[in-house]
Parts: structure tokens; sequence; C-alpha cells
């Protein structure tokens, strides 16, 4: 598979922004440590999914990475928000209570999944959802702790499984495409 | 698709009978789409193993619950700000303040507390230790020292005497050799702060300089050295028993120390940054606090969401 070369090619655009999405990054973020690793992924993106029109200016080069930096920066929030989340949850176990770090990592990679899942649905679907797969209540006891009928609880989670399962299918062909330039 | 979560839907409701089962297993025989459509509900359902397999579940969806929510909530204010200035700036500022720098591996700590929470524990030796808002540390006594590894927050000890074992703190910064004492050791961004109230304490930074610290002094210093001693503030002591004290110090600082104790953004115009505050105020209950100091001086307390409180001039 290859694209169009008329485009400014990665390394020029890597030498013109770099810099300067660095110190972008940096001024959001206040942290010199993430900013950079921000930067980094952002042109290693780049390099695996080039922007479908390629790039054809530097002016247009510059808003296009601003508009990734700022995805990923929003991405960084939602997962340090996330991260607290997990946080507060360990902090509410009995002392003696620590998952191995392995485990940890394992549990908060699947939160990050599922929260950013379930931004992508309507809230009261995502609420049921949830609960019924996290904590795999009853359609009753859902429809009780929402108090909705157990059929709109049957509704939600069919909606919300249906949404999941499109992204999910849209993952698996995004990966299919960027395994193609690896 | 559809139907696949419909079945899905159908057979996890805690309704779904034998003949449904049984229907459902006809309808993934019966077209290799089915099964494909299938497996998708299968990889939805596994990204939630690790959560519902945890030791609980219902907390942990809960707080992601939250967080999804205060995570939307934050990106609807700061769109607002950087339409309403023209500028992204300030909305990425408010959110930065907002998000502490926890770190995970405190939290495997043997001793924690989170933000806003002060407890005390009584170490096996009789030592008794107070900690102050998010916190954490690692206790490691062994038969020739008794060792605390401060990695996050603030400590209050009171040490328990033990002539066969002496009682060291670890910093970021450097060891503590306490001499029969009671002293606070506080890790703040770049430096370690030790207030002695009692006895004596003995520092060696990371770079090996020493220094003996006396009762009713305190220092600050970093791994390669210190700054000059200061009487030792007694008020700070106050927070072990979840007070602040403040006897004549400006809001400004009150509003410093109260920013310790609370998730989010906590401001303080600056016509009343000034104010001289007296008086004693709860830590655990920090919303308690502001209100107290609205009764106490002329400023109200402003709340537009429940992260986000500043102190104003009252008009």
């Amino acid at each position: 598979m290859t694209h169009q070369t008329s485009s400014l090619n990665i390394e020029s655009i890597y030498c013109d922004h770099h810099d300067w999405l660095q110190g972008w990054l940096r001024l959001r973020l206040g942290n010199a440590a993430d900013a950079a690793d921000l930067a980094h992924d952002a042109f290693l993106r780049l390099i695996i999914k080039p922007a479908p029109r390629g790039l054809n200016s530097h002016g247009e080069a510059r808003a296009y990475l601003r508009v990734m930096a700022q995805r990923m920066c929003i991405n960084l929030w939602h997962r340090r928000e996330i991260e607290h989340a997990w946080l507060d949850t360990l902090s509410a176990q009995p002392l003696g209570f620590a998952p191995s770090a392995e485990r940890q990592a394992i549990v908060l990679e699947a939160l990050h999944e599922i929260g950013a899942m379930l931004l992508e649905l309507p809230q009261k679907a995502a609420r049921a959802f949830l609960m019924a797969n996290a904590c795999q209540m009853t359609d009753k006891e859902i429809a009780d702790e929402l108090g909705v009928s157990t059929r709109m609880v049957r509704k939600y989670v069919t909606q919300a499984m249906l949404r999941c399962m499109q992204l999910q299918a849209r993952h698996t062909v995004d990966d299919l495409y960027t395994h193609d330039f690896t | 698709m559809e139907q696949a979560a419909q079945w899905y839907a159908l057979l996890r409701s805690g309704d779904a009978t034998e003949s449904d089962r049984a229907a459902w297993q006809s309808w993934l025989d019966a077209d290799p789409n089915h099964r494909r459509a299938w497996g998708y509900v299968e990889a939805v359902s596994r990204t939630f193993e690790p959560i519902h397999t945890s030791a609980a579940p219902r907390l942990a969806a809960d707080n992601l619950w939250t967080a999804n929510i205060r995570f939307l909530q934050r990106r609807r204010m700061i769109t607002g700000i950087a339409m309403l200035t023209g500028s992204a700036l300030i909305g990425w500022t408010a959110w930065r303040y907002t998000s502490l720098p926890d770190s995970l591996l405190a939290y495997t700590a043997d001793y924690r507390t989170t933000t806003g929470e002060i407890r005390e524990f009584t170490l096996s030796d009789g030592t008794r230790v107070w900690l102050n808002t998010a916190t954490a540390f690692n206790e490691d006594y062994r038969t020739d020292r008794r060792v605390l590894h401060l990695m996050l927050g603030e400590i209050l000890i009171d040490t328990a005497s033990d002539p066969q074992r002496p009682f060291y703190v670890e910093t970021s910064n450097g060891q503590l050799r306490a001499l029969g004492t009671r002293f606070t050791v506080r890790e703040e961004d770049e430096v370690t702060l030790l207030a002695v109230y009692h006895g004596r304490v003995q520092v060696r930074t990371s770079a090996g300089a020493t220094r003996l610290i006396r009762a009713g002094q305190q220092v600050r210093f970093t791994a390669e050295g210190f700054n000059v001693p200061e009487v030792a503030d007694v008020a700070r002591e106050a927070w072990s028993r979840g007070m602040l004290v403040a006897r004549n110090i400006s809001l400004e600082e009150v509003v410093q120390e109260l920013r310790h104790y609370r998730r989010g953004h906590l401001g303080v115009d600056p016509k009343v940054a000034g104010l001289r505050v007296f008086g004693n105020f709860p830590l655990r209950d920090t919303d308690e606090t502001l209100a107290l100091l609205a009764e106490a001086l002329p400023v109200r307390i402003h709340r537009p969401m429940s992260w986000w409180v500043s102190i104003e001039p009252r008009i």
C-alpha cells in the first residue's frame, strides 16, 4: 500500500514541527515528560497512519498536528481521570490488599477501554451497560437501581452492546489497515 | 449484529429460560455470519472481565462512572471557556490544575491516605505515626534498625524508644535519624521539610551533607544541601488532630494549606488574599472550613462547579 508522495515527507514535518509541538504540549500538560511522550506518539501515529489527503504545506501540517495533539491531550486527561478512579477504588480496600503491578496494569487498561467505550453511548444506556457487565447485575436489579422498567433496561443493554460491537468491528478494520504499514 | 446484541441482552438478563438458550444455539449454528457477529459480543464482554473478576467490581464500576461524568463535565467546560476567550489555554490550564500527580506506586504502599484523609497508626514497636492528606510510606523494620520510607505527603512521628534499633526516615532527598523524638517530615515538590518538636533529628542528605536539627527548629533540604533552619511552626502540628490552626496568617496561606486536602481548583481573589485569619478550622471537612471563613471574613465562596471553588470579595 503506497500513498501520495507529492505531499511533505515525514522527515521535513518532523524537523520543522517537532519542537513546536513539544512546546505546545508542555504548555498544556505542564509536564515536560508527558509532552515529550505525546509528541513522540503523534509523529509515530503520523508515520503509521498518514493524513488521508497528505499534508501539502507546513501550515497544513501544523494544523493537522494541533488537532491530533488536542485529541491526545483529551485522551490523556481521560486516562488520568480513570487512574484517579482506580486509585480511589484501591484506597478503599483494606490496608493489606494490594493487587500485583501486573494485575493493576490489566485492570487499568480495561477501565480505560471501557471508559472510552461508554463515552460513545447515551448516558442511561452506558450506565445500564456498565452495571450489566462489570457488576453482572440482572435486568431486574438494574431496573430497580435506575428507576426504569426492565423492558427499558433490556433496550439499553441491546443498544449499548450493538454500538460497542460496531466500535469493536471498526477497530479491527483499523488494525488491519495499520498492519499494512508496519 | 443487531440480532446478536438482542440475544446477548436476553441471555444475560437473568430471565433467560432453557428454551431461550436452545433457540440461541440454533440461531448461532444457522449462519456463519451469526457466529461472526457473536464473536464481537464475546470480544466486548471480555473487556469487562478484569473488572467483574476484581475484588470490588461494584466500587470499581461506580468510580469509573464518576470519572467519566467528571471527564465529560470538564471537557464541556473547557470547550466552553475556549470558545469564550478564543484561546484554549485557560481551559487547558484549569484542567491541569485539577489532575493531581498521585503516583500509582504509592498506592501499593504499606500505609497510605487519600486526598483529604488524615489517619493515625501505631507500628509494631509502639511508634505512633500520623499520616497527613495524600501520604504513603513503607515500613522496613529489621533486627538492627527501623526504617520508614516516605514516598508521598507528610508524616508526624512519635518514636518509641528502642536503644538496640535506631529509627530512620528515608525520603527522596536524604535520611533522617531520630534521637528520641517527635517530628514531622513532609515531601514537597523537590524539597523535604523537617520540623522537630521534641528531641533532635540528625539529617544526612543524599549528597552526604549532615546537620543536627533540635526541638523547635525546622529546615528544608534537598539532596544537595540545606536551607537556613527556621523556628518550627508549632501550629502546623495541629493537622494530626485534624485541625488547621490559624494565628494571624494570610488567607492566601490558608488556601495553600487547604489545597492539599481537596481535589479540584481552589482559588482566592488577590483582593482578599491578604486578609488575616484567626481560628481553628476542620481539615477533614474543608467545605465546612470554607463556610467558616465566609462567616468570619468579608468574603463569599463562589462554586460554579463542585470541583471549582473560588473565594471572592463579598459584594
